[in-house]
């Protein structure tokens, strides 16, 4: 088996000279334990990355000529891990002033210059899915991002994720914790979680309408004799993504806490035909379970701190563990540009609340939230052919000791801690004397 | 000599310069003029000294060196031994004479419904900011003080805040001020307030949405024409109308982008729609360079180095913030300039002429060559404004515009003496 390994990781090296430059980076970890998630811990172990995909998983791999080598002896080497539900890296959250709209894009505000690029890095978040707010009924569409720091917006960008549009259910919604001021702006409908049901069938009827009109419009086009007057519909960027959504293109995210109207929303993309992939916080799905699992339907939820607000009232710490042992899809998100670099530590959690075993739990923060967002295919565990997303840890990513050491992104490390600590203190070193002089 | 005077004083005042029958392109003839001895830098070629500029009724009638240019009877002369002449600068963006009547803050609940009430956004891409325009002498002078003799108002309020004007800086009275009206469609990545789009992506996508709609309307007149008996006419929308000399005559419309995911978004919809897209503030563009090499549109970049509210200078503590706003911001037009794309330069963001001139000391000092500086004050705004015929040079037969210095323009201890505005002088 040894020998295998060590074959295919030269031959690689022979296939790396010929591969296309800037594709990605080059880089061996060694001697590390390496957690792959999908097959179980080898230590110790290397990962061997070439040109941005992982090329050798296991023991002794040589580096190619010229390949840059980590030592990780005594660390952890884990899949990078993926936030399946935040806001960050986006000028704007919400399009809040209407009920409906889906045309909100927050693929087309990206900042790449949110400093919380850097906080993910730290805690080994190498991807995330940042996502429009929970405003309104359907809010717009999210984005997939690679926390490549430093880099362009466009190239943060993962094409390969599936396209997912936020929904909304429950408080936010129906702005239940808005005071309705005399004079002020009158309150906005919906206002009762029926009337949210109501008004996301209302709109996914006028888009099925807006599909019927423009396949009569292409029918005519089509026909030998086209009527002289014959006109295009008018484009709506409103109902083409909920049209999107009706043709499978897209999958729903929806944000939810109650259990039963859960079940309501779960229902009506039965009766209009759409694809929900993941409720949003779901404190109540250990309620309903069973119908989850039988859906096939995840959940994004926090590892505790439940009851900030009425619907979050019945929410237990067991939910997220117990969930993930019925069958149910679980991740455990931040939801946060600060919690972010301690999703491993609210992964553990599930340890304690809902006995996972360590493996199960750091599922929760890497293959997980990589299906839940259509990309397990090319991140989520460490296996040949998958990117070279990585992270090293001090300890193992449940201990509550464990603290992020480096972060590798398509083989170019994006986050070092020792480097920032080394600048840091440069830094400090550099400004000590001045301030010195200044105070006398 | 105290006919010159005369004139001077006259022309201060914008009521008695009207009165006395110098309105440019009036019926009336303008004074001439004969600058003497100046060494002139006519931008469109090279500098030279002991040069004489006539200048008659509004335009320049002839520039050359003094001894081929003769000066005739009529003329004033203006002995301008030792000093220097250059075309009148041109801000190619400002807000300003402009009075905004909002309130300054919604705080309120009446306020909140107030603009809860006002049409959501209060776009009119057809409105003309001429229609607005308050000009003031005291603003006026101070950038006629640092030699800006031409400035592009534009609108300030909304998404499609509506058009532009170009205004020689000769007075108070707007009317004789416009040099062209309108010039280009303004459109800004704001919110409305208390309303549709509330968002930057929600405005994002009203701006796509108005242009789709234009482009409808458009197939639709089209359609119509063709079919005038047996089609029902179509829905008048006056938004899209407003549009359509923007999407199919190609008229300009200057995008007002303030960092550099806007200056990428901008080109996604002016690509989109196929628009003779400007982009102005851009005060990130220098990260933009390679974008903009592959894809050259005009760029109207702001000599206001406040770094935007996303950058991650402004996110890591005011040190930081205050050294981008002094040593990194300060450098875009000289990292333009050394990437090789032409642009012009603004006091977008700029209160008056002082900071103005600061502005573009800062540049010059962050590494932009003065001759670069100048261009992009001159030339290059005319040509992208579409008034190179008659603005930003020195040369016979253009709009009679220029600055005359004790000293290199744009230096510390430079001094503007006097300018020339349509022919008519001001001394300070």
């Amino acid at each position: 088996m040894k020998k295998r390994v060590i074959l295919f990781a030269s031959a690689l090296g022979i296939l790396a000279g010929t591969a296309q430059a800037g594709a990605g980076g080059s880089l061996l970890i060694k001697n590390g334990t390496i957690l792959t998630v999908s097959k179980g811990a080898i230590a110790p172990g290397d990962v061997l990355i070439i040109d941005g995909l992982i090329r050798g998983v296991g023991p002794n791999l040589a580096a190619p000529p010229g390949v840059r080598v980590v030592d990780a002896a005594g660390k952890f080497v884990l899949p990078g891990i993926i936030d399946s539900h935040t806001h960050i890296a986006l000028d704007g959250t919400n399009e809040g002033s209407e009920a409906i709209t889906p045309e909100a894009d927050v693929g087309r505000v990206v900042n790449a210059d949110d400093v919380a690029i850097l906080t993910a890095l730290s805690g080994g978040v190498t991807m995330i899915h940042t996502m429009h707010g929970s405003a309104n009924p359907i809010g717009g569409p999210n984005v997939v991002l690679k926390m490549k720091w430093g880099r362009p917006s466009e190239e943060l960008v993962v094409r390969e994720a599936w396209k997912t549009l936020k929904f909304a259910l429950g408080e936010n919604v129906k702005q239940s914790s808005r005071t309705i001021q005399v004079g002020g702006p009158p309150p906005r409908y919906p206002q009762t979680r029926m009337g949210t049901n109501a008004i996301i069938r209302r709109e996914f009827l006028r888009a099925k309408d807006y599909m019927a009109e423009w396949d009569r419009y292409e029918k005519l086009r089509a026909s030998k004799t086209p009527p002289p007057a014959l006109l295009p519909p008018r484009r709506d960027l409103r109902l083409e993504v909920l049209a999107d959504v009706l043709r499978g293109k897209m999958v729903a995210r929806c944000h939810a806490y109650v259990a039963p109207e859960t079940l309501e929303f779960l229902l009506l993309s039965k009766e209009l035909g759409f694809t929900v992939a993941v409720f949003e916080h779901a404190w109540e799905a250990y309620k309903i379970a069973d119908e989850l699992a039988a859906a096939k339907v995840g959940i994004s939820v926090f590892a505790d701190s439940w009851a900030y607000k009425m619907e979050a009232a019945e929410g237990i710490a067991t939910n997220a563990g117990y969930c993930a042992k019925q069958g149910v899809l679980v991740s455990i998100n931040s939801d946060s540009g600060e919690r972010i670099r301690r999703l491993f530590n609210d992964a553990a959690k599930t340890m304690k609340y809902g006995g996972l075993t360590e493996d199960e739990a750091l599922a929760l923060v890497t293959i997980n939230p990589a299906l839940q967002l259509g990309v397990d295919k090319i991140v989520g565990s460490l296996e040949v052919g998958k990117h070279g997303d990585v992270a090293v840890f001090s300890h193992h990513p449940m201990s509550a000791y464990a603290r992020c050491d480096l972060t590798v992104i398509e083989g170019e490390v994006y986050f070092d801690r020792d480097r920032v600590v080394r600048e840091r203190e440069e830094a400090a070193l550099k400004a000590a004397p001045a301030k010195k002089g200044g105070d006398r | 000599m105290s006919r010159f005077r005369l004139l001077v004083a006259l022309s201060l005042a914008g009521a008695a310069l009207a009165a006395s029958g110098l309105t440019p392109g009036g019926g009336e003839v303008g004074p001439t003029f004969a600058v003497r001895h100046a060494r002139v830098v006519p931008v469109a070629g090279a500098p030279f000294d002991k040069g004489t500029i006539l200048i008659r009724d509004g335009l320049i009638e002839a520039v050359g060196p003094s001894d081929k240019v003769p000066i005739p009877e009529d003329a004033e002369i203006v002995e301008a031994e030792g000093w220097t002449a250059y075309p009148g600068l041109i801000s190619a963006h400002t807000n300003l004479f402009l009075e905004d009547p909002r309130p300054a803050q919604v705080q309120t609940p009446a306020d909140l419904a107030a603009a809860a009430a006002q049409p959501s956004p209060p776009d009119q891409p057809g409105f003309r900011v001429f229609a607005e325009l308050k000009p003031r002498q005291t603003t006026v002078d101070g950038f006629l003080k640092v030699g800006v003799t031409t400035v592009l108002v534009a609108p300030a309020r909304g998404i499609f805040q509506g058009q532009s004007v170009l205004l020689n800086l000769n007075g108070q009275d707007a009317t004789a001020m416009v040099v062209k009206n309108p010039v280009a469609l303004h459109v800004n990545f704001t919110t409305a307030r208390g309303g549709y789009p509330s968002s930057l992506m929600g405005t994002i996508a009203y701006i796509r949405q108005k242009f789709l709609d234009a482009e409808y309307t458009a197939a639709a007149q089209a359609v119509y024409a063709k079919n005038l008996r047996g089609m029902k006419r179509p829905a008048y929308d006056p938004f899209a109308e407003a549009l359509l000399p923007f999407l199919k005559e190609k008229k300009p419309v200057v995008f007002q982008c303030n960092n550099f995911e806007e200056v990428k978004r901008a080109l996604l919809i002016i690509d989109e729609f196929k628009l003779n897209g400007f982009l102005t503030q851009a005060n990130e563009a220098w990260r933009a360079a390679e974008a903009l090499k592959k894809r050259p549109l005009p760029l109207l970049v702001t000599l206001d180095t406040r770094p935007p509210r996303t950058s991650q200078y402004v996110n890591q503590g005011e040190d930081l913030r205050k050294k981008a706003e002094a040593e990194i911001y300060p450098a875009n037009a000289a990292n333009l300039a050394k990437s090789g794309l032409k642009f012009a330069l603004t006091s977008l963001g700029l209160a008056d002429g002082p900071a103005f001139l600061k502005g573009v000391q800062g540049a010059i000092k962050a590494g932009l060559s003065r001759e670069d500086a100048l261009r992009a004050l001159t030339v290059q705004p005319a040509e992208y404004l579409g008034v190179a015929a008659s603005l930003g040079t020195l040369e016979a037969g253009k709009i009679a515009n220029l600055v005359l210095t004790k000293g290199e323009l744009f230096d510390e201890k430079t001094q503007v003496v006097q300018v020339f505005v349509d022919g008519v002088p001001t001394k300070f």
